[in-house]
């Protein structure tokens, strides 16, 4: 086959445990998926490994290749497994336990005893500066050079490979820590540094420090890891745009990524959030579907956690912050706070490997202990004898012991059912009622938390269109999108390594934002004007610089706002004509509409503040790619259909033959009803009864819910 | 569907339901509260109650002194207003100090939830004002009349109007009234919010009241709860400190006693309530921290309601500072209520070591208060975390806010809204009480004006642990006590520190250096692990 005149793109994901890569052609959408295992310690050697057998599988020589979007956990793992170099810090005088003592807040009400993480950088590694900028940007004292070089040395004796430099206040005038890395620069010129006045410019020194250290801390790995793999590529004649996905979900060029290595620590969880809008995107342009850019939420599911992420319009939800490193598990407060723009997702400690067991209320609790891979679940017959939610799913007919992995790995049954059986008893369960209770309640767990997470963002779970991936989360969406009130649930064809498609979507994409503080009722609308032109004008240029053409480029704009005298805000968007007009007025009624969602009622008689305006630009992600299935005019999926098995579904239904579907033999049109299983190697899908599932031209299948 | 409410994954799910509707009314509140100490310190609490005022779920993050005063109000409002007579979008507010928080500033605002036309189940919520009138002395008051506005059980919203009477005589009363009053509509959002989402709930599952879930909810708590106080030696455990107090110390006493799966705290003993100064404690407040850290020992890891509260016995004679008379003033009730987290571990040691500590270094805070250039008045609050006290098996850590969830100040925060310079928050070496596990260690923050500020500045604060530090356990020693100079002086009795509670710094020579307790050592210090001490060495916290 020739290949030459293709353009190919590769999505390419380094997970935890495995890499998925995936090659898409521009011309007909056609695509080839890999999966190999992640290679350690030099997991770019497992990659480009991978690359050479799909490259060779797809009979394509490296020159087709236009693109690779790249995304990794590379570097959050550094952090959790703490395999960063020693790193050394600078910091304003007085405050070097600034590290130690964190935001002194104990995350859990009745615990005495909370474990934090240990700091990045040791007590021995960080040094203090007489040197202090005040509040309001005053400097009280400048750095004196031959301090910081002597200060440094010290370091540098001990072997630093990163410094980073945190001094107070220098989010308002950041001239101390240029000062100090310009004498820095001049005397230790191969020294990376990372100054907090340019990683996380804003008021909080906690946040700020924990940010900057991390970003001195991935600096050294990330830096040899792009350059290695930059390397090997050109090696092997590659000459395409190599970008890397950020923690935002936008793709940047290994430049962007070097400066500020912080922003690749969420490239792998971001990947499988824009997955979920690729999905979308691809529904919205099938207008038989009804589906116009609606909002989603992307439900991951796999061995050990599942996440959860707003996806609206195409961008998933991006928040400014998240924690890294949690010491004890999915807790919020118990992680390094990492300032940075990020896709806001939540994770559970809910997935195929979560172990059921009897409380000590005597009520059955799932997670977030998992039996994870080794030695897994009870049924991987790998010596594991809890119960877990895969044992449940196998005794409840939704897994085929022959079929797992694509046959890869046989299921015990017995031995799940001897795990299951014993929380049964102790319960005061039947086996049936006891899996199906462990189904549930995982699935609870996940809707619980997905509902606050959805609802602290304002938004409405009813309204959303569920999109599963990972190896559990077909199974469990279904059981998930009632709980939540969701209407329509999809399960998208290769759902067990969704992640590279969500590379091949990601735009170059900048948010900017600017602090504004003026009153609504007298806002001078010539001022915003220009401090948003002026945002838009910067945005643009990047994107530009990046090589995205001008009508490619897509603004929105938002302004945050607050009752005056309230301290936290709300996100409103803004239209260009808005601004334009100053038409403070639909600003008004636009907040109080959205904060009346939020908390129940609002106060029109309170005058509102106007905080900040942001300014998000991004390229256009690529044209959708045309259908890559083949089609069928019949409805009736019998076709497709390669056994019957029984299936157990509540109290109320029992055991019922259901009709089991082969995800390959599926054409365009098919129409599935449920109860109904669908089989693919990574994955298993689960329609409940009632719900009516139309296979779209992609492979996906759209589901509605059955009406209650 | 069959009765969700009894079998063991049903009720797992819909009890873990109500626990994240409380979190959501607590997000609410302080997504939309006005004042720092709300918005920030998310000083509230929030709760889901049943139609007779049981506590079914508290938010997590609750402040731990609120949430056993929220069931005392709701059924002080069902004593008053008979379910029969309350009305939907009725909404009710008290700050009792004998029926609420223990002190007035803490507000309670009740609401009620409706299934056809009849009430099943309550949502409350507690803040912290950030004023409520009276005297900014808390050393003087001889009666809670000087202390501030009281607020009876009373009406805020009447079948859904406004009660703009009660709202201009709160806002005439306060300091700040535009603060005061956007944190009272954030409670009232809050509360409706839970209810609405209760109202659904119960839809959901086909449920027409509250009665049944409730009774599962608290008997499989109860029975949880019983079954780690079974697991104690039956036997009488006492223990005894001395603290602070406002001029000389004061004793508290308990004792415990253990009988099967029944455990009673009596307070006798116990110094007598005092004035003038507001340090004492109403039996409701005595009752919230005692249950607060007997929780903490016994089972930490329930999620809490009226069941867990059954098995207990809490009784402080009537007229002792754990159980004062009206009108006693109160303000300050933390000084002698976080005191009964130290005697009650103390008492428990011998037979919960590794699930006790031994005193800590508490919340430390000021307050600052003056004038800007442009006239405006500026009041804003410092915290910081002392040590925590040590446990056989772990020492403690630094930087410890307890008993509280509040969080510590951020200094770029603090010196943003006030002329205020931090030249220092460093840990203080040598401050964690010794012992074969240390106590953590205190902070020493140092304090002076802005260069060139004209204007004097007041640092109101009354630390506690200055005379009496955290107590060891075991054979650990002391933490370090807490220490306040001016310009490298202590105080004088007759300075404002002493007389009024709070220091002035004049003008930018001034210079405060406080040091924050540490929290008390456990076991015989000479059996410290080697490496143990050359760590601390190495990470300063010993010199």
């Amino acid at each position: 086959m020739d290949n030459r005149q293709d353009s190919w793109r590769l999505g390419l994901d380094i997970g935890g445990t495995f890499t998925d890569l995936l090659l898409v052609r521009g011309t007909d959408g056609r695509m080839v998926l890999h999966k190999v295992l992640t290679t350690y310690p030099d997991p770019a050697a497992g990659a480009l490994t991978g690359l050479c057998e799909l490259l060779d599988l797809a009979g394509l020589p490296i020159t087709a290749l236009d693109e690779i979007v790249h995304s990794t956990t590379l570097a959050t793992n550094a952090i959790i497994e703490r395999r960063g170099p020693r790193t050394g810090l600078l910091i304003t005088a007085g405050f070097r336990n600034l590290l130690d003592l964190g935001k002194e807040q104990r995350y859990d009400t009745y615990d005495l005893f909370l474990p934090y993480p240990e700091p990045l950088i040791p007590l021995a590694l960080r040094r203090e500066i007489d040197e202090r900028t005040l509040a309001d940007g005053t400097i009280l004292r400048g750095v004196t050079p031959a301090q910081v070089v002597a200060r440094v040395r010290e370091l540098v004796e001990d072997g630093i490979a990163g410094l980073a430099i945190v001094f107070l206040h220098a989010y308002v005038n950041p001239a101390n820590e240029e000062a100090a890395a310009a004498t820095i620069a001049a005397h230790f010129p191969n020294l990376p540094l990372s100054l907090s006045s340019q990683v996380a410019p804003l008021m909080g020194e906690w946040k700020r420090a924990s940010t900057t250290t991390a970003d001195a801390y991935v600096r050294p790995l990330v830096d040899s890891y792009l350059a290695h793999l930059a390397a090997h590529l050109r090696q092997m004649g590659f000459a395409g745009r190599f970008s890397l996905l950020l923690s935002d979900g936008s793709a940047a060029s290994p430049e962007t990524v070097r400066r500020y290595p912080i922003r690749l620590l969420e490239s792998g969880p971001a990947a499988g959030a824009l997955a979920g809008a690729a999905v979308g995107r691809r529904l919205t342009a099938q207008p038989a579907f009804g589906f116009v850019g609606d909002d989603l939420l992307a439900f991951d599911m796999g061995g050990t956690t599942a996440k959860a992420c707003l996806v609206e319009g195409s961008r998933p939800h991006v928040g400014q912050g998240f924690e890294a490193a949690r010491a004890s598990r999915f807790r919020r407060g118990s992680g390094l706070p990492i300032a940075v723009p990020s896709v806001d997702l939540i994770e559970i400690g809910a997935g195929g490997g979560s172990i059921a067991y009897r409380d000590e209320l005597g009520l059955l609790q799932v997670g977030p202990q998992s039996a994870a891979a080794d030695p897994g679940p009870a049924c991987y017959g790998l010596g594991g004898d809890q119960p877990t939610v895969t044992d449940a799913n196998l005794l409840l007919g939704y897994l085929n012991a022959d079929y797992f992995l694509g046959g890869r790995l046989r299921l015990d049954r017995d031995a799940a059912e001897r795990a299951v059986g014993r929380l049964a008893v102790a319960l005061g369960l039947s086996p049936s009622v006891c899996a199906w209770g462990i189904h549930r309640v995982v699935n609870e767990n996940m809707a619980a938390a997905a509902r606050v997470h959805v609802i602290e963002r304002g938004h409405d779970p009813r309204r959303f269109t569920l999109v599963a991936s990972g190896g559990a989360g077909p199974a469990h969406v279904a059981g998930i999108a009632r709980l939540l009130g969701a209407p329509r649930y999809v399960l998208p064809m290769g759902a067990g390594a969704l992640a590279c498609l969500g590379d091949l979507d990601a735009p170059y994409a900048l948010t900017l934002e600017r602090t504004h503080l003026a009153r609504l009722d007298s806002l001078d609308w010539a001022a915003v004007q220009a401090v948003v032109a002026d945002l838009i004008a910067t945005a643009r240029r990047h994107l530009l610089d990046a090589g995205i053409a001008p009508e490619r480029i897509h603004l929105d704009l938002a302004a945050d706002m607050r009752m005056v005298g309230q301290v936290h805000h709300i996100r409103i968007p803004v239209s260009r004509e808005e601004l334009q007009e100053g038409r403070s007025s639909a600003l008004c009624a636009r907040f109080h509409r959205y904060y009346t969602q939020l908390y129940a009622r609002s106060n029109p008689a309170m005058p509102l503040e106007l905080v900040g305006w942001r300014v998000t630009a991004q390229g256009l992600p690529p044209e959708t790619p045309p259908p890559s299935i083949p089609s069928t005019d019949t409805p009736d999926p019998s076709p497709a259909q390669k056994a019957v098995r029984p299936l157990y579904l509540g109290e109320a239904s029992g055991c019922a033959e259901t009709p089991i579907y082969d995800r390959a033999a599926l054409a365009a049109g098919m129409v599935l009803t449920g109860p109904a299983v669908v089989e693919e190697r990574e994955a298993t899908a689960l329609l409940l009864p009632g719900d009516r599932g139309v296979v779209d031209c992609f492979g996906n299948i759209v589901v509605t819910v059955a009406a209650v | 569907m069959s009765n969700p409410v009894l079998d063991p994954a049903g009720l797992q799910i819909i009890w873990s339901r109500l626990i994240s509707i409380s979190e959501e009314m607590f997000t609410t509140v302080w997504r939309t509260a006005f004042s720092p100490v709300v918005a920030v310190v998310q000083d509230h609490g929030c709760e889901i109650l049943d139609a007779e005022g049981n506590c079914l779920a508290h938010a997590p993050s609750s402040m731990p002194a609120f949430n056993l005063a929220m069931p005392v109000v709701t059924r002080a409002v069902l004593a008053r207003h008979p379910a029969t007579t309350i009305q939907p979008g009725d909404v009710f507010v008290t700050n009792d100090p004998w029926l609420s928080a223990g002190h007035l500033p803490d507000l309670c605002v009740v609401t009620p939830v409706f299934k056809a036309d009849r009430v099943v189940a309550f949502c409350a919520t507690i803040a912290h004002a950030n004023d409520i009138g009276g005297t900014n002395d808390d050393r003087r008051p001889r009666t809670v009349y000087e202390e501030g506005l009281q607020i009876p059980i009373l009406k805020l919203y009447d079948r859904g109007q406004r009660n703009d009477t009660l709202f201009a005589m709160i806002a005439a009363n306060v300091r700040g009234p535009a603060e005061v009053i956007g944190d009272l509509e954030a409670l009232v959002a809050a509360n409706e919010v839970g209810a609405r989402r209760i109202a659904a709930l119960l839809d959901e599952y086909g449920l027409t009241d509250t009665a049944e879930l409730s009774a599962a909810i608290q008997a499989r708590t109860e029975q949880a709860v019983r079954h780690a106080i079974a697991a104690i030696p039956d036997g009488i455990y006492r223990a005894s400190t001395q603290f602070d107090a406002l001029t000389e110390p004061l004793t508290l006493a308990v004792t415990v006693t253990v009988c099967g799966s029944n455990l009673t705290v009596d307070y006798t003993g116990s110094a007598d309530e005092i004035t003038p100064g507001g340090i004492n404690a109403t039996l409701s407040y005595t009752r919230a921290q005692t249950f607060y850290t007997l929780m903490c020992a016994l089972a930490p890891h329930l999620p809490h309601n009226e069941g867990s509260l059954r098995p207990f016995t809490i009784v402080a004679p009537e007229g002792s500072i754990l159980n004062c008379r009206f009108p006693a003033p109160v303000n300050l009730r933390l000084r002698s209520g976080w005191h009964l987290n130290t005697i009650l571990f103390a008492a428990l040691a011998e037979v919960l070591p590794g699930r006790v500590m031994a005193g800590s270094g508490f919340l430390a805070a000021f307050q600052a208060r003056g004038k800007r250039p442009c006239g405006s008045d500026f009041n804003v609050p410092f915290f910081a975390g002392g040590g925590q006290g040590a446990s056989e098996g772990r020492d403690g850590r630094a930087g410890y806010i307890y008993p509280s969830t509040a969080a510590g100040m951020s200094v770029e925060v603090f010196e943003s809204c006030t002329p205020l310079l931090i030249h220092s928050k460093a840990i203080l070496p040598n401050s964690g009480g010794a012992g074969r596990w240390r106590g953590g260690p205190g902070q020493r923050v140092v304090v002076s004006l802005l260069p060139g500020w004209k204007a004097p500045v007041e640092l109101l604060m009354t630390p506690d642990r200055m005379t009496c530090p955290a107590p060891g356990l075991a054979g650990g020693k002391p933490g370090a006590p807490v220490r306040v100079t001016v310009n490298g002086c202590t105080p004088a009795p007759d300075s404002t520190f002493y007389q009024a509670g709070y220091v002035t710094l004049a003008t930018p020579d001034d210079i405060l250096v406080w040091d924050l307790a540490g929290g008390g050592g456990w076991g015989d210090p000479a059996h410290r692990d080697l490496a143990a001490s050359r760590h601390d060495r190495e990470q300063g916290m010993i010199t």
